[in-house]
């Protein structure tokens, strides 16, 4: 995804009220995360079950959180997905980088990027895909969720080999 | 001492301040012995009871947020302890009762006999405590209102046969009256 949109969509979802920017970094999104470095909003987490821990604390004291990650942490945080997040119905928003959706990227990533979608079909987390043209319509979409207190995923792809 | 009564004394001092109780017995005795709003009972997600806590801790800084941890749940979440110690949040104070198992499945052995988690605690700037007796802990608890955070807890307790009930609430329920909890002043 173009530099510029991964900017406006960090601006998009500041402006429309997500305050806290906790994850894992992930090259898919790295100028996402930048623009998040640049306004002090961004906390860099250890682990992203630990960042969806300090997320869901932050969402408890009715502050909207966003957690980005890419999907090879995304397999780490399953079972933080179920048993606190879903459990207990805090809504977050998740921002997953989805590598290996190219077959011609690094072999760690080829088997988690092809059942990607399964795992998110059967954790019952609604998601879209962005790109540079729909990111828009996906992020207000992400921002009505969370303000009907549910959770939601966004995806940024790796469609170029670097 | 064991862990039901550490739970006491400190929820004594606790007040309307908010705790954060790992999964387990921790929240089951944390449950049968001072129910209150304020109190976040865990259930599932085990090791991320730091982590929530350093969530509230941040966005309450007129709180004191007091997380109940296990040494088992710590060591599986450790990497918590250097983001705490990074942000330096002052109002978060940070118990671990330490029996060296995993009492809730079966008294399994953890590591924290060979290992000094008091030590790593201070390798990344949190104030330590450590004790192993009721009267040492009275004292310390007294001591920690006047210090600022980060401050870890190292409470050494003994294994029970006393087994308390588990958390009546369900997690939904749990989620809102702790939320409810956070809009009054302590």
């Amino acid at each position: 995804m173009k530099e510029s949109i991964q900017r406006k969509i960090f601006n998009f979802l500041l402006e429309h009220n997500i305050e806290n920017f906790i994850g894992v970094p992930d090259s898919t999104m790295k100028y996402f995360i930048d623009q998040g470095l640049k306004k002090k909003k961004i906390l860099i987490a250890t682990r992203e079950d630990e960042a969806i821990g300090i997320a869901a604390g932050m969402s408890l004291s009715d502050s909207s959180s966003l957690v980005f990650m890419q999907n090879a942490g995304f397999a780490n945080s399953i079972s933080t997905i179920t048993s606190l997040v879903q459990l207990y119905n805090i809504p977050l928003i998740f921002l997953i980088g989805w590598r290996g959706y190219l077959e011609s990227d690094a072999p760690e990533h080829i088997k988690i990027g092809k059942i990607q979608p399964d795992l998110l079909n059967s954790l019952d987390l609604r998601s879209k895909v962005m790109t540079n043209e729909n990111w828009n319509e996906c992020c207000k979409w992400a921002v009505r969720k969370i303000k009907n207190n549910s959770s939601c995923t966004l995806i940024i792809r790796r469609i170029s080999d670097d | 001492m064991i862990r039901k009564n550490a739970i006491k004394i400190i929820s004594e001092t606790v007040g309307k301040n908010s705790i954060i109780s790992t999964n387990g017995y921790t929240s089951r005795d944390l449950f049968e012995h001072a129910d209150k709003l304020s109190n976040f009972y865990m259930i599932g997600s085990m090791g991320l009871s730091s982590s929530i806590g350093l969530g509230v801790a941040l966005k309450n800084p007129k709180k004191f947020v007091y997380i109940f941890d296990g040494d088992g749940s710590i060591l599986m979440n450790l990497g918590s302890l250097t983001t705490i110690g990074s942000l330096q949040p002052k109002n978060l104070i940070h118990i671990i009762f330490d029996n060296s198992s995993h009492e809730s499945t079966g008294g399994q052995p953890t590591n924290s006999k060979k290992i000094q988690i008091e030590n790593i605690a201070e390798s990344v700037n949190y104030n330590v405590f450590k004790t192993n007796n009721e009267n040492e802990l009275r004292k310390i608890l007294k001591k920690t209102q006047k210090r600022s955070g980060p401050i870890m807890i190292l409470v050494k307790i003994q294994n029970s046969k006393y087994v308390s009930k588990r958390v009546g609430y369900s997690p939904p329920l749990i989620r809102k009256r702790f939320m409810s909890s956070l809009k009054t002043k302590s």
